[in-house]
């Protein structure tokens, strides 16, 4: 049952190995010569490893050139991060603050339809919606958000949002963590904030098209006549 | 007891005490700090005091300028002395002057191009060190070049009318310039002090002054069954031995203060004895040196096993019993150990111990089994790893289980203190104390038996300082190995350290005094021996400065090769890490 397949190897072996025992590489065992047993030749080399990272590394600190400790993290060296004066780039898909993305002409993209409070499982997200004023053409068939607030103590970074949102209107991509404050009002952001965040670009639109009411592609003109 | 003696006791306790404590502290920073820097991190250096600009630049003017002003009052009060010409002290202090001015300006200047090439410019001076010099390392050399020529170009016009004319302006211009050198250097460093404030880290000694801070104030907590006046106690008797062991170790020769010598060339041979006018670098002049140091630091036991059995804890009176045998085993092969070093320097003093090995060899080459001996037994002696089987912090946590506070800092502290006791007992026995090789008292003389290759005239003064810096350099040097031997090896068991101490070290410690006693009877009576051994006594000392050149030629070109280190760019992290050209704070990550 416990057959193992035959490699040409195990063929040539002049033993086949019985019960259990240790696999893999089987280290020597250190011999026990003069130079081994008198402890001086062996800690002359443990020291000289010691002294090689010793001076290699004080070098380097004296002279102000140290590994980057992201780019050169491979390399010998010391490659701890200085946190705060070196921070790590967060990796491009990280879930960071949030922010509301703008259209071409700065308003914010969100339609205020809710997807995103609705899909939030720590509810906190709270939005006011608004229509547009009479005489705009997205009057009536979309809406704005009055006011649009995350309570980010509150937030668990699930990222539910971004994914519930159909305009790609709130994004996690600022590349930023969430920020210690002294008190809990200071995590309430509100829409102002969250859409002055910009992403790691310093973009405040997204890479996705979206037609706007004089654009032939807007489709609320038609519904609006269909229906109107 | 006059004045002179009085105020010179003092005046050494203060240096002594000074040194050792300074030395100790730095050790408790370097254990963590350096260590940590073995293992590829960085360590603790977190502390941060931010300094406002104005305390800043006059922490970096105000001593500066105080130099600067003594330089300046010296140049303008000493005398010049009748012929300036043939003076030793004039020549002198024209060198020391003008090599210093071109040390000052060379570092300063070295480390200004390094902050001009990484960080923006922030002037037109700095704009043309960037462009022009663009690597620091080439004011290395050029710096290197103006040190070298000076001495040949001083070798070149002495005894010409030039230099007869010269000298009495360098001799008044020399500290002048070094004044004016140290002066602008430090107004540069302060005019650099950022108006956010200077972050002063010190390379993580601020974090060392906050534990030690720390301690202090921690609660002093002694056990409900323990022995309160003995727990007191213990930490003071740990404490109190490694600090009067440094008394009766010498630090210099000998300084004679008689009719103006100090500033003149005093012969090579012979010392001042009139107590009255000449001072010893020894705190205290004994004849018995060596044996009050046994004495004392067989005494050092006594606050190990005092505070494991005052703690009324199972795990402190095992590390008090640990420290106990352990000592007591070693302290045995210690004092078995130097008897072949009494054999052979004959003499229990040990500033006459120092003299005997300038004159002939360095310990080391007289008794190389007596030095590997001696640096176990002492590191044993120390109770540190590999021999800190009464502290063993993973096993019983040690004699000081139920210590807090700085009581705990003093046991913690007089480790340290005994690694410092324990090298300059070290240098002092085999190193050749304050000795530097082929240094004198009348100067510097390479000789290798009659034939003299080279003599410098210097000054007694500056031969003095040079071998009490020698001496406290040594010292340093050995504490950095004890500390390396403690990052490198792991706990001995206790049968193994017992093993080794009664049937290893002293076996050989008792085969090294029959060998030697043997040596030195074979000598004696073998009439041409002398002069040979005098011959192999002036080629250790060339092998120990050819020794001590190369180290450094070596580690200066180490150091100044170029690193170049491949970038391995597999992440998004590293993606934007070098868009924004490294890893540095960004402005939104708060
Ligand atoms: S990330 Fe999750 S918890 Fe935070 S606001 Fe979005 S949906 Fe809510
Ligand atoms: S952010 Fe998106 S999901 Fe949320 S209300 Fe606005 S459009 Fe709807």
């Amino acid at each position: 049952m416990n057959q193992e397949p035959k490699s040409p190897a195990a063929e040539s072996a002049p033993q086949p190995r019985r019960g259990g025992g240790i696999i893999g590489k089987k280290l020597p065992r250190p011999d026990r010569s003069p130079s081994v047993q008198s402890y001086v030749p062996e800690i002359a080399k443990g020291m000289g490893v010691l002294l090689d990272h010793f001076f290699r590394n004080t070098r380097d600190m004296v002279f102000g050139q140290r590994n980057d400790p992201v780019l050169e993290a491979l390399e010998p060296g010391i490659n701890t991060i200085s946190y705060p004066e070196q921070k790590r780039p967060y990796p491009e898909r990280f879930r960071g603050l949030h922010r509301l993305t703008t259209r071409e002409d700065g308003s914010p993209r969100c339609v205020a339809c809710l997807c995103c409070s609705t899909a939030c499982p720590a509810q906190c997200i709270y939005i006011e919606p608004a229509e547009y004023p009479e005489g705009d053409a997205r009057r009536g068939y979309e809406r704005y958000p009055a006011r649009f607030v995350i309570d980010e103590l509150r937030c668990i970074f699930c990222g539910f949002c971004v994914e519930a949102c159909p305009c790609d209107a709130i994004r996690m991509d600022t590349g930023a963590h969430a920020v210690p404050y002294d008190s809990r009002d200071q995590f309430v952001y509100h829409k102002d904030l969250l859409l002055s965040f910009a992403n790691r670009r310093g973009d405040h639109q997204t890479r996705n098209p979206r037609a706007e009411s004089p654009d032939p592609g807007w489709p609320g003109i038609d519904r609006l006549g269909k229906h109107g | 007891m006059n004045a002179l003696q009085l105020v010179s006791t003092l005046l050494k306790i203060a240096l002594v005490l000074g040194v050792v404590l300074g030395i100790g502290g730095a050790l408790t920073w370097n254990d963590r700090r350096m260590s940590s820097m073995m293992q590829d991190r960085i360590g603790p250096n977190r502390a941060v005091f931010v300094l406002p600009p104005w305390l800043a630049r006059t922490l970096f003017a105000a001593p500066a300028f105080l130099v600067a002003g003594a330089l300046a009052a010296w140049a303008y009060l000493s005398p010049a002395p009748a012929s300036v010409a043939a003076s030793v002290r004039a020549t002198e202090r024209i060198l020391i002057t003008l090599e210093l001015s071109v040390l000052v300006a060379w570092i300063g200047l070295a480390a200004l191009t390094a902050r001009a090439t990484r960080s923006s410019p922030a002037n037109g001076f700095e704009r043309w060190l960037a462009s022009t010099v663009r690597d620091p390392r080439n004011v290395f050399y050029a710096g290197l070049a103006a040190h070298v020529l000076l001495i040949p170009a001083r070798y070149a016009i002495a005894g010409t009318p030039l230099s007869a004319s010269l000298k009495p302006i360098l001799f008044t211009a020399g500290p002048v310039l070094l004044a004016v050198v140290v002066a602008a250097s430090a107004l540069y460093a302060a005019s650099l002090v950022p108006a956010t404030g200077f972050r002063l880290r010190m390379a993580g000694l601020m974090h060392t002054a906050a534990d030690g801070l720390k301690m202090i104030f921690k609660e002093d907590f002694v056990p409900k069954n323990g022995d309160r006046l003995l727990h007191s106690i213990a930490p003071m008797f740990g404490l109190f031995p490694p600090l009067v062991v440094l008394a009766v170790v010498p630090f210099g020769d000998v300084l004679c203060l008689a009719g103006g010598k100090v500033a003149g060339v005093v012969p090579s041979a012979g010392i001042c004895t009139d107590p009255a006018s000449s001072v010893t670098m020894q705190v205290l002049d004994l004849d018995i040196g060596i044996l009050f140091i046994f004495a004392m630091s067989g005494a050092g036991v006594v606050g190990a096993a005092l505070a494991g059995w005052a703690s009324d804890n199972k795990f402190s009176l095992l590390g008090g019993l640990r420290a106990a045998s352990q000592m007591v085993s070693y302290e045995v092969t210690l004092g078995l150990t130097l008897v072949g070093a009494f054999v052979v320097y004959n003499t229990l003093r040990l500033d006459d111990m120092v003299r005997w090995q300038g004159e002939n060899a360095w310990g080391i080459f007289v008794q190389p089994v007596a030095f590997f001996l001696f640096f176990a037994a002492a590191t044993a002696e120390t109770k540190r790893i590999p021999f800190d089987l009464p502290e063993g912090e993973s096993e019983i946590v040690g004699y000081f289980t139920e210590y807090s506070g700085m009581k705990f800092g003093m046991f913690f502290f007089a480790e340290y203190l005994e690694i410092v006791t324990s090298s300059a007992l070290l240098v002092t026995l085999f190193l050749g104390g304050w000795q530097l090789p082929f240094l004198h008292r009348d100067g510097l003389t390479i000789a290798f038996g009659d034939t003299v290759l080279l003599h410098y005239g210097m000054t007694h003064l500056s031969v003095t300082l040079l071998q009490v810096a020698t001496f406290f350099g040594k010292v340093v040097l050995v504490c950095l190995v004890q500390a390396v031997i403690r990052w490198t090896l792991p706990r001995f068991r206790y049968d193994q350290l017992m093993r080794l101490g009664w049937r290893t070290l002293l076996p050989l410690s008792i085969a090294n005094i029959v060998v030697t006693a043997i040596a030195v009877l074979v000598v004696q009576s073998s009439p041409g021996a002398a002069n040979v051994l005098e011959l192999l006594g002036d080629l250790t000392q060339g092998v120990v400065a050819a020794a001590m050149i190369a180290a450094v030629v070596a580690l200066v070109l180490w150091a100044l090769k170029p690193v170049t280190r491949a970038q391995t760019v597999l992440s998004s992290s590293a993606e934007l890490a070098q868009a924004q050209g490294g890893t540095r704070a960004t402005p939104m990550q708060a």
